[in-house]
């Protein structure tokens, strides 16, 4: 018989012996698992968005006069003197007209008795996709008000800020959800272990007695811990995809849902999350036999 | 070519001036200084209280000495760690007193799993187990639960215990208290059998009936100190 052998009989017995404590155990590790991957799953999609919010990003200054071809390549020379940007575009009075004709469609004739010049000039700038963070969106605006000739800069910051604000919010949430996966599954699955220890107190002092060396005694309760990981985060994470799969189901006509592109985890964040619930669970093993060896 | 006799006969146990005290100041061991021949039976005895069981205690590392040296096959046994001192504790079979039996499980369960820790192979340790049985007339209880058996047997079931490994050093504390004079037999019977094989034997009893006709060597103890010791051939 050699030592895998030996360990995996005494896994065995101890899983039927304790059955009870082990569901328990793995109920709370799914849940923990469960929790903590709802809210990242919410924060990565919501990250996405925020992407694809950034992508349409813009900021338009509005001017008090149509700025002549010398002024507008001045201009140009001060927007990209703060920051390199995609795109610079002048529209000018008529075009702005023009536009706002196109999107008022069948309404146009509202714009029948307007001069065509009664909306003001404007520049788009088209910021990098680097410019993410609202801090520099809101300093490059500052500066671009600060221009010659600028009336007003908007890039629709209340909604912009809102969104930011709800993106670190859901951070801190899956910051603290992960904290409590990380307490739960480690402090259940060495207190389980404990009462399995403490259960079979004799056992394991008679395993001292008749030689068994530490790592005979250790490698079941270890073994026990890694498969509370696996099986915990398992059916944590398929607890999760049945649900969002209900919620697409659910929710598949149009809706909030469908204007994004909500996606489940990729393989590689499913296998993170397993591979980190294993090594809790397996150190919070670790840790209760060690207390229990150091006697 | 020059041969050299070694004069000394090879030890397996040696106690060098042992004293084991426990809080307050109970001195269960005084200076004890004893030597046990490799292969010999050697039988420990003296009255309730003189510390025979402290001394098993402390050869198989089960208590430390508050003095003195205590060696086994040549180790100090109380320096040893980890492997080492696992190795060796799988060398040393050990039938206690309060037997120390999991009684929420199967008699050959507990027989086996002084085998399964040296990792020997399962249609090894289940002919082993069956044979032991065999030899202590309890093969009709090889699937009882040790709780349900009666004191005696669970005394024989410990001694199975204790030799199932083949051993060199076996100790045995009081194997025959609760046993009537057939099974005593059978009992030293195996005893024996283990020390042909081999295995050097230490026997802590009050039982006069086991050491009285032997001309194997016996060290008595009373108050934690050595009264005599007689027979056999004198260290």
């Amino acid at each position: 018989m050699n030592f895998w052998f030996a360990v995996l009989r005494q896994v065995g017995r101890n899983l039927r012996q304790t059955w009870a404590s082990q569901c328990m155990t793995l109920l709370t590790v799914s849940l923990s698992v469960l929790i903590f991957a709802f809210f990242y799953l919410i924060y990565t999609n919501m990250l996405n968005v925020g992407d694809k919010l950034g992508d349409d990003l813009r900021l338009i200054v509005y001017l008090n006069d149509e700025p002549g071809p010398e002024l507008q390549e001045q201009l140009r020379h001060k927007i990209t003197d703060f920051d390199q940007v995609q795109e610079i575009r002048f529209i000018s009075k008529t075009e702005a007209y023009e536009r706002f004709a196109k999107q008022l469609g069948d309404n146009r004739d509202v714009l029948k008795d307007m001069p065509k010049d009664f909306l003001p000039a404007s520049i788009e700038v088209i910021p990098l996709k680097t410019l993410r963070s609202l801090n520099r969106v809101k300093l490059f605006s500052e500066y671009l008000s600060k221009l010659p000739g600028t009336l007003k800069v908007q890039y629709g910051q209340d909604w912009v800020e809102r969104f930011f604000y709800f993106i670190r919010l859901l951070s801190i949430v899956v910051i603290l959800s992960g904290t409590l996966l990380i307490l739960t599954t480690v402090f259940m699955v060495a207190y389980t272990i404990r009462l399995t220890i403490m259960g079979r107190q004799a056992e394991l002092e008679l395993l001292k007695l008749v030689g068994a060396t530490n790592n005979y005694i250790r490698t079941p309760f270890m073994l026990e811990g890694l498969l509370q990981g696996l099986l915990g985060s398992t059916v944590g994470l398929v607890s999760l995809f049945t649900l969002y799969q209900w919620i697409r189901m659910r929710f598949s006509g149009p809706g909030i849902l469908n204007l994004f592109n909500f996606t489940f985890f990729s393989p590689h964040i499913l296998i993170t999350i397993i591979v980190a619930s294993i090594l809790l669970c397996t150190v919070g093993s670790y840790m209760s036999m060690q207390k229990f060896l150091r006697i | 070519m020059i041969e050299i006799n070694d004069p000394s006969p090879p030890t397996i146990v040696e106690l060098i001036k042992v004293s084991k005290s426990y809080p307050p100041d109970i001195k269960a061991l005084i200076d004890i200084s004893m030597t046990v021949i490799t292969g010999e039976m050697f039988f420990l005895i003296g009255m309730s209280g003189a510390g025979k069981t402290t001394l098993l205690k402390l050869i198989c590392n089960m208590e430390t000495p508050s003095n003195g040296l205590i060696e086994v096959s040549g180790q100090n046994i109380h320096r040893l760690k980890g492997k080492s001192l696992a190795r060796l504790r799988q060398k040393i079979g050990v039938a206690y007193q309060d037997f120390k039996l999991l009684t929420d499980r199967t008699v050959a369960e507990n027989i086996a799993i002084a085998m399964e820790v040296s990792y020997k192979k399962p249609p090894v340790i289940s002919k082993r187990v069956k044979d032991l049985l065999a030899q202590l007339q309890l093969s009709d209880k090889h699937d009882t639960i040790t709780g349900e058996l009666s004191r005696g047997e669970q005394q024989r079931v410990t001694l199975a215990r204790a030799v199932a490994n083949s051993p060199t050093l076996i100790l045995v504390d009081e194997p025959t208290g609760n046993l009537d004079a057939t099974t005593t037999e059978k009992v030293m019977n195996l005893l024996n059998k283990c020390k042909s094989s081999g295995a050097t034997i230490i026997i802590a009893t009050h039982d006069e009936s086991l050491y009285r006709h032997s001309n194997h060597r016996i060290m008595e103890l009373s108050n934690g100190k050595i009264r005599q010791i007689n027979g056999g051939v004198q260290i």
